[in-house]
């Protein structure tokens, strides 16, 4: 019940702005900027490393909504989702990377289950929240560019799978692929971590 | 080996375990509990993905702009609407933007010594003209003002939201025109004295190398000089919080930016001095005033007790040194009762007119009073 009623305040919100950016109401357009413009340039920052390049293109999004405006399309049922999705093309052609043809190893995933339950139970045991948290950064730093990407879409800004599929121009399958790799390097990258820091603290014990 | 859902990858992408853990409610909630009463042997496995959960939520969201980066992209944005406007106006001329608010001379005020906070509550309307206070003014791109005071006396500038500041000789400030969104923003060179018209929803800052100070409707004085090494921030009314933000876009990139600002917050008659060197700020002996010539603006209190209205005008002009007109015969001898201390100059005549029933203009540095004054 009122998880309905909170969808549909919200779409009547995104709807409402929307309608308000149409019509050329200056307000509406500002509070879509201060809605969306941080994380959007957050997400930037996941598909190109220079700042600059990140900036004009989140400028760019916005300021192409306001010139278009009234050829904008009449229904949209995300405004974020929209811009997202604008963004990830604006980039893509700032930095002249459009996306190529996806080359999905779909193998990969099942070889992860070998020897699954074991290395997980030595994992949860001897880990300490500061472990993890270092583990997750150091991830986050050396996974491949589009697993970061599919990582920052679904846990940052919580869209569905299907979204993320949509705004990363690939199948859902293969979204669920980055996730699965990324979260397995996760694993193998923390097991050895904390066999390392195990062996650190007996060192300082002894 | 058997694939286990509930495994400790599984749960980490499962979706009702991520929107529980990110957004947890009373449904969702009661769901986890009965699967952990259902597997006990579940519960480290679940306390472990949780908190995998929220720190992929985290260290995946750590990129967000400096605020002076939203600024600049904010700043982009808006010239280009600017300057789509101006074709517009171009194409069927339009009134200009900013409109200055005109007092009507509605049913008399009444004033009450001390309780100046009510007038604060007036907002600036988009009524009236345009009128500027200041004598030098350079307009570099449309909306972008910048008033330099080359003269040897204080001078006044009235911000669009009807602030006032006063300018000390060699003082430089910037401001833009057009602020729609959620801030005032104005950057400072030099000895100035704000009065800040009161609006909740837009904090008003006011940048002096590397200091940001942060009101939402008060007074008080600033002395960034360029010959100084410290920034001096003193309050006269209200509360002012002040920061430093020197070095934001570096520590930006170390994430957790919260805690590398140091925030104060001064309220009235406390002080601050900021030191452009090592950007700490030290909080200063209360006593001595920042400025000594008891004739400055900032150290009156504009305090009138059945004050001759000609008297209140000459301390308004000395003040802010502006010129009023008026009929001496017609107004001068009315009497005013009022305590207008921390609203911006325009307010305070407003107050004053309202209470006179009389109705004022202003027009570079010279006010004009009209209408038939107290009877």
């Amino acid at each position: 019940m009122d998880f309905t009623f909170e969808t549909f305040n919200k779409n009547k919100t995104d709807q409402e702005l929307w309608a308000g950016i149409r019509r050329g109401d200056e307000s509406a357009f500002t509070s879509v900027f201060d809605l969306y413009h941080a994380t959007l340039y957050n997400y930037g920052t996941k598909l190109c490393s220079n700042s600059a390049i990140v900036e004009d293109a989140v400028q760019d999004v916005f300021i192409d909504i306001w010139r278009l405006r009234s050829g904008l399309t009449e229904n949209i049922t995300s405004i974020k989702f929209y811009l997202y999705r604008a963004l990830r093309r604006r980039i893509h052609v700032g930095i002249d990377k459009f996306p190529v043809t996806e080359d999905i190893d779909l193998t990969s995933e099942d070889r992860f289950f070998v020897n699954d339950s074991n290395s997980e139970t030595i994992l949860i045991e001897t880990e300490s929240s500061a472990i993890r948290s270092r583990q997750v950064q150091e991830l986050l730093s050396n996974l491949p560019e589009r697993q970061i990407e599919a990582l920052t879409l679904r846990y940052f800004e919580e869209f569905s799978t299907e979204e993320i599929a949509q705004i990363m121009g690939v199948s859902e399958k293969s979204v669920r692929n980055f996730m699965y790799k990324a979260l397995t390097s996760l694993r193998s990258h923390s097991h050895s971590l904390s066999l390392l820091s195990l062996i650190f603290c007996l060192l300082l014990v002894f | 080996m058997k694939h286990d859902a509930y495994s400790l990858t599984e749960l980490i992408r499962n979706d009702d375990f991520i929107a529980w853990v990110l957004h947890p409610d009373a449904e969702s909630d009661i769901q986890w509990q009965l699967f952990l009463a259902n597997n006990p042997g579940k519960k480290k496995t679940v306390e472990s993905a949780r908190e995998y959960v929220i720190l992929l939520a985290k260290d995946t969201g750590r990129n967000v702009p400096a605020p002076q980066q939203s600024e600049k992209m904010w700043k982009m944005v808006e010239s280009t609407m600017q300057e789509e406007a101006k074709q517009a106006e171009l194409e069927m001329p339009v009134d200009s933007h900013w409109r200055w608010v005109r007092v009507a001379a509605s049913a008399a005020l009444i004033l009450s010594i001390g309780s100046v906070s009510y007038w604060f509550y007036y907002k600036s309307t988009d009524a009236g003209r345009m009128h500027n206070l200041a004598v030098t003014q350079t307009e570099q791109s449309e909306g972008f003002v910048q008033k330099y005071n080359d003269t040897q006396k204080p001078m006044t500038v009235i911000l669009p939201d009807g602030s006032s500041v006063v300018l000390q000789p060699g003082a430089h400030l910037s401001f833009t025109k057009v602020s729609k969104r959620n801030r005032r923003e104005v950057t400072l060179t030099g000895k100035a004295f704000f009065e800040i018209t009161k609006d909740k929803e837009k904090p008003f800052l006011v940048y002096s190398y590397g200091l940001a100070t942060k009101v939402l409707g008060t007074s008080f004085l600033i002395d960034a000089s360029e010959s100084n090494d410290d920034i001096k921030v003193e309050v006269k009314t209200g509360t002012v919080s002040v920061f430093s933000i020197n070095n934001m876009s570096d520590e930006m990139k170390g994430g957790s930016k919260d805690s590398k600002y140091e925030e104060v917050t001064l309220n009235k008659d406390e002080k601050i001095a900021f030191s452009r060197d090592n950007g700490k700020i030290l909080k200063l002996e209360q006593g001595i005033p920042l400025v000594l010539n008891v004739r400055d603006v900032s150290r009156q209190n504009f305090f009138f007790d059945e004050t001759p209205v000609s008297q209140v005008f000459e301390a308004m002009e000395a003040a802010y040194n502006v010129k009023i007109t008026y009929d001496k015969e017609l107004v001068g001898n009315c009497s005013l009762n009022a305590t207008l201390v921390g609203q911006p100059f325009s307010k305070k005549l407003e107050v004053i007119c309202n209470a006179l029933g009389v109705q004022y203009e202003i027009r570079e540095n010279q006010v004009t009073i009209t209408g038939n004054g107290c009877k």
